[in-house]
């Protein structure tokens, strides 16, 4: 395994971000999803030493999360969210700068430069001023960065964020090259279902700071369930329990309209039992078309 | 922009080497690009205009018989002694190009990795958070002893050289070691100075403001005080009051200020100890808001 973490625990004050997470990765692309506030940049941050857990061990290529953070990161390259880059510089400097920072020869990390945003297709623009790039340039090139060290682990946090929607492609195909043709491990922290799904072989979920599934993406897609959408008259918290207690997960918006996340093997008078024992009535009720985020959503529990 | 994969990507074939000094990249990296300011090379320039006034006094000092005609009744037109190495560190117009300089070169150290949230960059790295500082650091001391150390030294050399003896090193052995202390002085209290202001705001432009506002109201502010209530110790409110009073003691002359130049020390120490601790909260990799 390449990525093991054991009862991660942090907080920010009194917000707590990761709440006891375990998980293993293994080789190839996988996937860290959640909704905002899910706890995977924190992840990500505390694997690269950024933030020290409260508690619970981890390491990463072997090498503990706590004792051996340079190790760690001179065979890990980072992207972060947050456009970030160095006033006054052009890409190439830019790149052998922090290729240099990463331990490289000073003539190798720039020959290192050029090759790599030749790579990510910021080659004719590698000596413009970085002030001067686009959104989906500057992205790229905190990819080029990332890369230049040829790291063995790449985290990608949020990396289609801010892009055109060609841009996106752009982004994940290169991501999905380096993933599969590169030898490349890559961890990529993202709440856009579909990015994950076009690139990860895996997938971790996380959800208020725990780990709410984890699993090949074709077994996580199996998981089959159907979502019923209802009003009721009358008390609706036992109604709610109860068909909690049958295993539907069970939302409520705030127009009052109840979301019933069905298991398979459930039927759908199982919700008119659930109402006739508690005394409510059925106002309304619809059996709702479910996206592929509502079916990972309600599968896994995330909002 | 260019098509995605113009060429392809191929592993590197080097292995990366734990550097002896992994700050050295961010030192060099920071004064070129102080150079690439338009008008920082003009201010830099500059700088150096109070070290050719001293060397012009040094000619024609030891030059007397050339300018006999400017004399008038005097032995020699200027006395060089050590207090005139001390005038030349310690005068107002050296300091003001110091802080000229560091505005232009020290202001986006910190402010501009705050702004473009670069942090996060150097921390994936493996640096500590102390290689970022001592990088950053070691520009402002590049500049303060390119300005006070090397022309002081050269002054000395030039000293000699137009003497045509080796009378006025013996005379003085310890005048050198004076210079260099007091350069490290400089540069120590600037580093932190410059790097304090620095971290307080992600606008280089309001840090350069800064960086001369304190300066130059601590001043003001002891000329008002000292107005009011004619106390010496009031000078330890001014930066350059105080070290004024370090460089005429580390260069054995009479303090310009009627106390301990011990107190003056304390205070630049206090500084120094202050931006330590404001650098150490505020440089982190990731901003915690909580």
């Amino acid at each position: 395994m390449s990525i093991e973490v054991k009862d991660l625990h942090f907080r920010y004050g009194k917000i707590v971000a990761l709440d006891g997470v375990n998980t293993r990765l293994g080789e190839g692309a996988v996937g860290l999803l959640g909704p905002n506030g899910a706890g995977k940049s924190t992840l990500l941050r505390i694997l690269l030493g950024f933030l020290v857990p409260e508690k619970g061990e981890g390491t990463v290529l072997g090498h503990d999360i706590r004792r051996d953070q340079a190790l760690i990161r001179r065979m890990v390259g980072y992207m972060p969210e947050s456009d970030c880059f160095v006033a006054g510089m052009d890409a190439v400097t830019f790149t052998s700068y922090f290729g240099e920072l990463s331990g490289m020869p000073r003539q190798e990390a720039m020959k290192r430069a050029h090759e790599v945003l030749f790579y990510v297709g910021l080659g004719e623009s590698r000596y413009r001023l970085l002030d001067q790039y686009s959104a989906g340039m500057k992205q790229r090139l905190k990819l080029a960065q990332a890369l230049v060290h040829d790291p063995r682990i790449l985290f990608l946090d949020e990396p289609t964020s801010n892009l055109d929607p060609h841009g996106r492609v752009e982004i994940l195909e290169l991501i999905r090259d380096i993933s599969t043709n590169k030898d490349i491990q890559v961890l990529i922290s993202s709440h856009i279902l579909a990015d994950i799904e076009s690139i990860c072989s895996s997938v971790v979920i996380l959800n208020k700071g725990r780990v709410a599934a984890e699993g090949r993406m074709e077994d996580l897609r199996a998981i089959r369930y159907s979502l019923y959408e209802l009003r009721v008259k009358g008390d609706g918290g036992p109604f709610r329990r109860e068909l909690e207690a049958m295993g539907c997960r069970v939302d409520e918006t705030e127009d009052r309209l109840i979301r019933v996340y069905m298991p398979a093997q459930r039927d759908r008078m199982d919700v008119f039992r659930a109402a006739s024992t508690t005394g409510v009535q059925l106002r309304y009720f619809v059996k709702s078309q479910t996206s592929l985020e509502d079916l990972f959503a309600g599968a896994v529990g995330v909002d | 922009m260019a098509t995605v994969r113009a060429k392809g990507y191929s592993h590197w074939q080097g292995s990366l080497v734990e550097r002896r000094f992994p700050w050295w990249p961010i030192t060099r990296t920071g004064i070129l690009l102080a150079f690439r300011k338009k008008r920082f090379k003009f201010v830099f320039a500059m700088s150096f205009v109070p070290a050719a006034f001293f060397l012009v006094g040094l000619y024609i000092s030891e030059r007397l018989e050339d300018f006999q005609a400017f004399v008038r009744g005097s032995e020699r037109l200027i006395n060089i002694s050590p207090d005139y190495f001390k005038l030349y560190m310690t005068n107002d117009s050296l300091l003001f190009f110091i802080v000229l300089v560091l505005a232009f070169a020290g202001a986006g150290l910190v402010a501009d990795d705050l702004k473009y949230n670069s942090l996060q960059l150097y921390f994936a790295r493996p640096l500590r958070k102390k290689d970022y500082l001592l990088g950053k650091m070691s520009v402002v001391a590049f500049f303060v002893l390119i300005v006070t150390a090397v022309p002081g030294l050269v002054l000395f050399i030039f000293k000699l050289i137009f003497a045509g003896s080796f009378r006025f090193l013996l005379d003085h052995p310890w005048l050198p070691l004076s210079i260099f202390g007091y350069s490290t002085l400089l540069t120590v209290f600037f580093a932190f100075y410059v790097m304090l202001l620095s971290s307080l705001s992600k606008n280089s432009r309001y840090v350069m403001i800064l960086i001369f506002m304190t300066y130059f109201f601590s001043s003001i502010l002891h000329g008002i005080l000292n107005s009011i209530f004619r106390e010496p110790a009031l000078a330890l409110f001014s930066i350059p009051a105080n070290l004024q009073q370090t460089g005429a003691f580390l260069f054995g002359q009479k303090p310009p200020h009627a106390f301990p130049a011990a107190w003056s020390f304390i205070v630049l120490a206090a500084v120094c100890a202050v931006a330590a601790f404001v650098l150490t909260r505020k440089i982190r990799s990731v901003e915690v808001i909580t």
